[in-house]
């Protein structure tokens, strides 16, 4: 836990303070969690299955409420966050998800482009944003096919595209490896790390311990609900 | 929210009812039917107001005066009926047809006040036997019962009208049973009244009765109470009908709705991921809804301005009756009723789908 405390000079964009999660169900997804993620990191979260890594994620979004403690993204408390002001808070944020979630219908580019649209941009700027973001994940020439003529590689990068096309500062990433090949792997958080060079905090949930070990970023570890590690160079 | 987002959500809703065209379709036929069924019950409506309305107007109410043939015929005729049934107290006028209402005006012959020196004709009625002199005040009276809120038109009728109107009426031959009157003219003079409104025909007989110078009114009471239930009976019918189709217009749209979203459960998820607010995914289904409302508005007035011709000539052709609404005098209000339900039906039923799916069902991370 030492670790954290170097960090605490430069801004978090994600602190939980005292935050516990139980659902209705009886569930303790959650108990007394305390970190903070800097602006401009790479973290890996990794645990097993039903260690409140969904609900960790589903919090930073603001799809769950925390029954205690407070939390704050990007500059956003959630605490008494009203239902109203998310779509501003998710705006900060670019998400990629394990199973892609590319509209079969859409083209690669209004794929991306769809994520412009919700934010209100105009024609030209979609155009242009849209472009440079395929091209950063290496799909430029792609703008016209349609996902289902992609490889599973190639549409998470389309996911990704679409998560950076609005330039957010921090990017979820919801195990995007889940799903593709493990050289696609090693290409896809390569990628990921390239974008956080340029400044774009990372936090990506994984089972996939190798990534982790190679790609050397922090990595916090949950189990129980609880944060049992957390670990700066991706020693677990 | 930016015209470029107005314009890419109309858009998407278009797209939506393409991509669900088989669902779209089948919501558009069932609320055509509804519609045209809708339209079919106004047009009924209509039409038998206006069958009413023509019932009204020859419902017409004959109010006889208190003038000198009253007082030489219709007094008599009272006193004899009055002389011959003991302990009757009911005034002379009280002695009409059956389809003749009471005088309850209180001015009675016999309990006029006679002044002495007042002459007596050779009949031997004085001038305060009766209250209508000439035709001045006959008049006089028509004016007054013509200011009454629910009075249509007065036509005064005087005596000589009178019998002529009765004469004519007679079938041919019937004339002769008028030879004992020997040129003389037992009919007061009279006023045709005609009523606005059936409903509230007693009331304006009471206020006509209280008139001075009123003798009996001769109605027909029961057309009138007919007239006024089969008036309460469309209108109420109409309303059940037209406010039971639009529950299952709405129904019918949330229905469809509801499985477009579900079916766009993925870009609803990726929406919300990204930051759209509850308006932006909302839009594209009431834009959706709207269309189908419209879409269905249209066909409807299209299918039900023919249904109508068929129907308008095969009425002309067999009962040859004319009195009948026309289409076009009625197209635009029935276009407005179906375009307002679709429109209305579609805009509520997609925002209550949406409403709740956003509210209660919708993830924006865990897997679909």
């Amino acid at each position: 836990m030492e670790n954290v405390q170097q960090f605490t000079a430069v801004k978090p964009i994600i602190e939980f303070r005292g935050v516990s999660k139980t659902y209705l169900t009886g569930t303790h997804a959650l108990e007394d969690v305390n970190i903070k993620i800097n602006n401009g990191e790479f973290v890996f979260v990794v645990g097993s299955s039903g260690a409140g890594k969904n609900t960790f994620m589903k919090l930073i979004m603001r799809e769950e409420k925390a029954n205690t403690g407070k939390i704050v993204v990007n500059g956003f408390d959630l605490t008494n966050m009203k239902r109203k002001d998310v779509p501003m808070l998710r705006r900060t944020m670019g998400i990629v998800f394990q199973d892609f979630r590319l509209i079969p219908n859409m083209t690669v580019f209004d794929n991306v482009a769809f994520a412009m649209h919700v934010v209100g941009a105009d024609g030209r700027d979609i155009r242009k944003e849209v472009s440079k973001a395929l091209a950063k994940v290496g799909l430029g020439h792609k703008a016209r096919a349609l996902p289902n003529q992609l490889s599973g590689g190639e549409q998470q990068r389309v996911g990704l595209a679409r998560a950076l096309v609005n330039s957010p500062d921090l990017i979820i990433a919801d195990e995007p490896t889940g799903n593709v090949d493990p050289n696609m792997s090693y290409e896809i958080v390569s990628l990921l790390t390239e974008i956080n060079k340029r400044g774009t905090t990372i936090l990506m949930v994984t089972h996939d311990h190798n990534l982790v070990r190679d790609f050397h970023h922090r990595v916090i570890m949950l189990d129980s609900g609880k944060i049992i590690a957390d670990n700066v160079g991706g020693d677990i | 929210m930016k015209l470029g987002s107005i314009r890419y959500l109309t858009k998407e809703g278009v797209r939506n009812i393409w991509a669900n065209r088989l669902m779209s379709l089948a919501s558009i036929g069932v609320l055509v039917a509804c519609m045209v069924i809708m339209g079919l019950a106004v047009l009924i409506s209509e039409n038998v107001n206006v069958a009413i309305g023509n019932l009204e107007e020859q419902n017409v109410v004959m109010v006889y005066m208190k003038d000198y043939n009253w007082a030489l015929y219709g007094r008599e005729e009272a006193e004899d009926t009055a002389s011959s049934t003991e302990g009757d107290t009911t005034s002379a006028t009280e002695s009409g047809t059956a389809n003749t209402t009471d005088d309850t005006n209180g001015t009675n012959v016999e309990s006029t006040p006679t002044d002495e020196a007042e002459k007596v004709d050779e009949n031997g009625i004085k001038d305060s036997d009766y209250i209508i002199h000439d035709e001045k005040e006959a008049k006089a009276l028509c004016a007054e019962i013509d200011k009454l809120d629910n009075v249509a038109s007065v036509v005064y009728v005087s005596s000589e009208e009178g019998l002529e109107s009765i004469k004519e009426s007679m079938l041919e031959g019937q004339e002769e049973y008028f030879t004992f009157l020997d040129d003389e003219n037992p009919m007061s003079c009279a006023a045709k009244v005609t009523m606005k409104d059936m409903a509230k025909f007693d009331e304006t007989i009471k206020q006509i009765k209280k008139l001075s110078g009123v003798e009996r009114i001769v109605s027909q009471g029961d057309l009138a109470n007919t007239i006024n239930a089969i008036k309460q009976g469309v209108g109420v019918a109409g309303f059940w009908i037209i406010a039971i189709l639009m529950i299952i217009s709405l129904v019918i749209v949330s229905n469809t709705i509801r499985v477009t979203m579900y079916n766009r459960k993925l870009e609803i998820s990726i929406m919300k991921a990204v930051g759209a607010t509850d308006a932006f995914v909302r839009i594209p289904f009431i834009v959706e809804g709207m269309i189908i409302g419209l879409i269905s508005a249209v066909i409807s007035e299209v299918l039900l301005y023919f249904c109508y011709r068929v129907a308008t000539e095969t009425i002309i052709g067999t009962l040859g009756t004319t009195d009948i609404v026309k289409y076009s005098d009625m197209a635009l209000i029935l276009f407005v009723l179906f375009a307002g339900i679709g429109i209305l039906a579609g805009v509520l039923g997609s925002a209550i789908m949406i409403g709740k799916y956003l509210k209660r069902e919708g993830s924006e991370f865990a897997a679909i």
